[in-house]
């Protein structure tokens, strides 16, 4: 796929090819390249996706950590602007996926709430937020870090597994474990 | 725009040289063996259909292989879709679906003489659910060493990706099984043996998405 690929895009993409072979090499001169060419693009574009400027920051973070982690599926000699935009929504849908489960994890901690005879006014502190702060409380500190950062944060199991130095299940197993402790606070 | 310090340390800390994936088309070549051994076994394990010297060894061996490499091009182009950036479109999967899926029919269409020869009466859901089986199970180990290599890549459509390389495997596993079934009667057709490989898109589909969400 060398050559005749090569042959077929336009210079600027032949440059960010380049950028590219280098980055596969092991060289941060190259990252640092080809994000100085595509921060802002992808900025722009997640921007026009999500419709909020902090948000779109942190899924171009995000982005550019998928595409170092995703590095390998990149072809050499292939055009490296459709591989980043790929990427980006890829990132984009996930998040917004993500946020749909911590939608439905919230009105699932209402409804459990709901469900077991909560008071009306308990119910009022619970929208308030204070009965789901109480409950947080009571959850030992690993598995809340673990549960805010999957549920309230968004992150993958395996970005909290990175982050905190811990396997991947281990990081499921304490997320888990910290929703069913906050569960039984709020019966 | 500089890349932010935090972000640069963090790629910094784990760069290294990568060796990136072989093209799709590349990859899929790892299966050949197991495409073989999938078309051999299951006639092999069993017995050949009676009429093999009537069809000739073109229609009986050489459609077989044919469908198989069919098969495999099609877990070719699911390893495509699995790439960032190289999706299909909708059209040509689509297109690639439909074809699959007419391929074993198109196959009976010029190898059968005739579309009367089905199980002894009585006999034709208890057969039909056996040649569903056979395929569906046979089609297993392709699929599985399918989903490893694809989940090399990033799917950023998982379910497509999985439904064409359930498909393709499918298809390698009904070339076997038409090297052991005669029948040719539309509905044993259309559901022992179409049955099966739909069956398959549908594994691979949930085994693609499965694998997404563990990944994620």
């Amino acid at each position: 796929m060398g050559p005749a690929a090569k042959k077929d895009v336009d210079p600027s993409e032949a440059e960010l090819c380049t950028h590219m072979q280098a980055y596969l090499d092991g060289r941060i001169e190259a990252f640092d390249a080809l994000y100085a060419a595509f921060a802002g693009r992808l900025r722009g574009y997640l921007l026009s996706q999500c419709r909020d400027a902090t948000l779109a920051d942190d899924l171009l973070q995000e982005t550019f950590m998928q595409i170092h982690r995703s590095r390998r599926t990149y072809q050499p000699g292939r055009p490296v602007t459709p591989w980043f935009y790929a990427i980006a929504r890829h990132v984009y849908l996930m998040k917004r996926r993500s946020a749909g489960r911590r939608r439905r994890f919230e009105e699932r901690l209402v409804a459990d709430a709901r469900s077991s005879d909560v008071s009306h006014d308990a119910l009022e502190t619970i929208a308030d937020g204070d009965a789901v702060r109480r409950a947080l409380r009571g959850v030992p500190a690993d598995q809340r870090q673990a549960l805010l950062m999957h549920h309230v944060e968004g992150w993958s199991f395996v970005e909290i597994a990175e982050r905190l130095g811990i396997r991947v299940n281990a990081a499921k197993t304490r997320a888990f474990r910290g929703v069913k402790k906050m569960r039984e606070r709020l019966k | 725009m500089s890349t932010p310090e935090d972000l640069r340390d963090r790629i910094k800390s784990d760069l290294r040289p990568t060796r990136p994936l072989r093209p799709p088309s590349v990859r899929a070549l790892a299966l050949i063996p197991l495409a073989v051994a999938i078309v051999l076994s299951v006639p092999g394990l069993r017995f050949f259909r009676s009429d093999m010297q009537a069809i000739g060894f073109l229609r009986a061996w050489g459609f077989s292989f044919g469908q198989a490499l069919a098969g495999l091009v099609i877990v070719g182009v699911a390893l495509r879709e699995s790439i960032p950036g190289r999706g299909l479109s909708r059209g040509a999967a689509a297109a690639t679906i439909a074809v699959g899926l007419a391929i074993p029919f198109a196959l009976l269409a010029v190898t059968a003489s005739a579309f009367d020869v089905g199980p002894r009466p009585g006999h034709a859901v208890e057969e039909g659910i056996g040649c569903f089986r056979v395929s569906a199970i046979s089609a297993l180990p392709a699929l599985i060493a399918a989903a490893w290599l694809a989940a090399r890549a990033l799917p950023t459509r998982p379910a497509l990706a999985g439904a064409l390389y359930g498909l393709g495997c499918g298809l390698i596993a009904d070339a076997g099984l038409r090297l052991f079934c005669e029948y040719t009667v539309p509905s044993h057709v259309v559901f022992g043996h179409g049955g099966g490989i739909v069956a398959a898109m549908l594994v691979g589909a949930v085994v693609a998405i499965a694998v997404a969400r563990i990944q994620s």
